[in-house]
């Protein structure tokens, strides 16, 4: 990569990727006269002298930029895109902001030659199968089920009464809730870029008189959230559908404040089993991690959590692994979520890869198979969960 | 900086008070940096009873900014710079009060006539098409035009005026 950069103050960064043809701005950018900015913008002009064909401008995670500053990155893009016809000006914008889509949509309607494009959803391949499967209530039941595990396990992972904790990717926010009864931490801030799961999560709260949670939109790989705040950050079940899970890992990180640590639960997705009928259980569960792998999510991750924690600059790295199973509670809670399971990956994911109809039906079998053993009178069913944290180091 | 931090419970106009900083004039204008100072800081503080408190946070910074901004560059002439957020249902109502120049009072309504009049959006629109530089006096219908904020001026002496601002971002979630 060829990329040339400017930091004003550490308050702001631009800078621009020649290979890529893109000129970044990050940070917040508030100048008091144009002097202070005139390096990025003779960066700005350089940088769309040098290319042709396409000309990004990245501002995804441009938190704020005070008029004098907009205006005068507006003029150059402007009278550039008026001098050179033959060349696109895209803006690339993030819907987490809140104003730079707007803000800089006007600069097309000024100028056709310049377009805005909102960066969103592409980063969670995983995203609407769970949005639009109806998984609302089997995301409930699940964590229902896990709760009764990890209310014992968080302790060990630095939850305690009184810190400041980020719950991220927190889908429908039960999560967070739980731990809110449970823990009382003196501020729970629970992100997700789910509009809908952070609608249903917001509804349940005012519903249940639940306070003190602050439901947030947001993108994980880029948090608006500011460095070193939280005491403990949880992600769970998160990074295993994220096709670069070291890009929330390093995130995380940033908000953890200093001897803090990073929560994370991940799934190794082979490892389910039940009897009887085990040898159809394992095969639709190696199947499924298969299935997942061709969506670019790693539902066998759960195991290398301590590895990217490492990875990822955290020490004290501590990792241990629970089985939900259908002995835990009512075996039919178990039971409905092998079947939210089995409607969503056997039947949208597996039509989505354009599996023929003899693979779905003997990869549907293992599931009722799972179904049939938690609910048998002597059968096992279960489903193992990795659990690690890492401490940022001081 | 050392700014006085007020909380109060009532006001008028059943806007609730949240917070309100009290500064020297001089104080304020002897730092450009205050305004990011206090935006943030503002913006923060009266976040978190919010829906989405990230989001408003950042939106709610970046108006008070402008409007810090807009008194920052503003001819005063002493005395002491007022604050004041309130709240009513989804609207923050920002007031700063502060004095300044004869010149500057006219500046003032004209800006806000300005905001008032029926093509602001055009006006705003047209300044950032072919305005080689952004004029004071358009900061106000930015506001306008990008928050939907509404804007009024009071005179309460010969040389002290409020500028006050509502803006309509407490309901907002992505």
């Amino acid at each position: 990569m060829s990329a040339i950069t400017f930091a004003y103050d550490v308050r702001f960064k631009a800078q621009f990727d020649l290979s890529n043809q893109e000129f970044s701005l990050s940070g917040t950018l508030r100048p008091q006269s144009l002097d202070e900015i005139t390096p990025s913008l003779a960066l700005l002009r350089d940088s769309i002298n040098r290319v042709s064909g396409v000309f990004y401008i990245n501002v995804r995670r441009l938190a704020q930029m005070n008029n004098t500053a907009f205006h005068a990155f507006a003029r150059v893009m402007l009278d550039a895109s008026r001098a050179r016809p033959d060349m696109r000006f895209i803006i690339v914008t993030s819907s987490v902001v809140g104003w730079t889509t707007e803000k800089f949509g006007r600069l097309s309607q000024v100028e056709p030659g310049i377009k805005v494009q909102e960066y969103d959803a592409d980063f969670y391949p995983g995203q609407s199968f769970l949005e639009e499967g109806g998984f609302i209530p089997v995301l409930r039941t699940q964590t229902k089920m896990t709760w009764r595990h990890e209310r014992n396990i968080l302790p060990r992972h630095g939850m305690r009464s009184g810190i400041y904790m980020a719950d991220i990717c927190c889908g429908i926010g039960d999560f967070a809730a739980l731990v809110q009864k449970e823990f009382k931490p003196a501020r729970i801030v629970a992100l997700d870029h789910s509009r809908s799961s952070l609608a249903y999560a917001r509804r349940v709260a005012s519903e249940f008189k639940i306070s003190g949670i602050e439901y947030i939109y947001g993108d994980a790989s880029e948090m608006l959230l500011e460095d070193n705040q939280f005491d403990l950050v949880t992600c769970r079940h998160s990074l295993q559908i994220f096709d670069r899970p070291a890009l929330i890992l390093k995130e995380m990180y940033r908000i953890c404040k200093p001897g803090g640590r990073v929560y994370v639960t991940n799934e190794k997705i082979s490892q389910c089993l039940g009897e009887p009928r085990g040898e159809s259980i394992e095969w639709t569960y190696d199947e499924l991690s298969k299935l997942f792998a061709h969506f670019k999510m790693d539902l066998e991750l759960g195991p290398k959590s301590r590895h990217y924690l490492m990875d990822a600059g955290f020490d004290d790295v501590r990792a241990e692994s629970f089985m939900v199973t259908n002995l835990d509670g009512d075996p039919q809670d178990f039971a409905d979520v092998i079947q939210a399971w089995e409607d969503t990956f056997a039947g949208e994911m597996s039509q989505k890869r354009g599996d023929p109809p003899e693979f779905i039906e003997q990869f549907r079998k293992g599931f009722q198979d799972h179904i049939l053993a938690a609910l048998h009178p002597k059968g096992y069913a279960g489903w193992p969960i990795w659990v690690a944290s890492g401490r940022k180091p001081l | 900086m050392s700014p006085n931090l007020t909380h109060d419970t009532t006001t008028d106009h059943d806007f609730h008070i949240m917070v309100q900083i009290d500064m020297e004039m001089g104080a304020f204008n002897s730092d450009w940096t205050h305004c990011d100072y206090i935006a943030t800081f503002l913006a923060r503080t009266i976040s978190h009873n919010r829906p989405d408190s990230v989001l408003f946070a950042n939106l709610f910074s970046s108006a008070l900014n402008e409007l810090l901004e807009i008194t920052f560059r503003s001819d005063h002439v002493g005395g002491t710079f007022v604050c004041k957020i309130s709240r009513r249902g989804n609207i923050e109502r920002v007031e700063l009060t502060f004095t300044c120049s004869e010149d500057e009072r006219d500046f003032f309504k004209q800006a806000v006539a300005r905001v008032r009049s029926s093509d602001a959006e055009s006006d705003y629109m047209s300044s950032l098409s072919d305005a080689p530089d952004l004029s004071r006096n358009m900061l106000l219908v930015e506001l306008a035009v990008s928050y939907n904020a509404a804007v009024s001026l009071t005179t309460l002496s010969d040389d002290t005026i409020s500028l006050v601002v509502d803006l309509p971002l407490g309901g907002l979630t992505h």
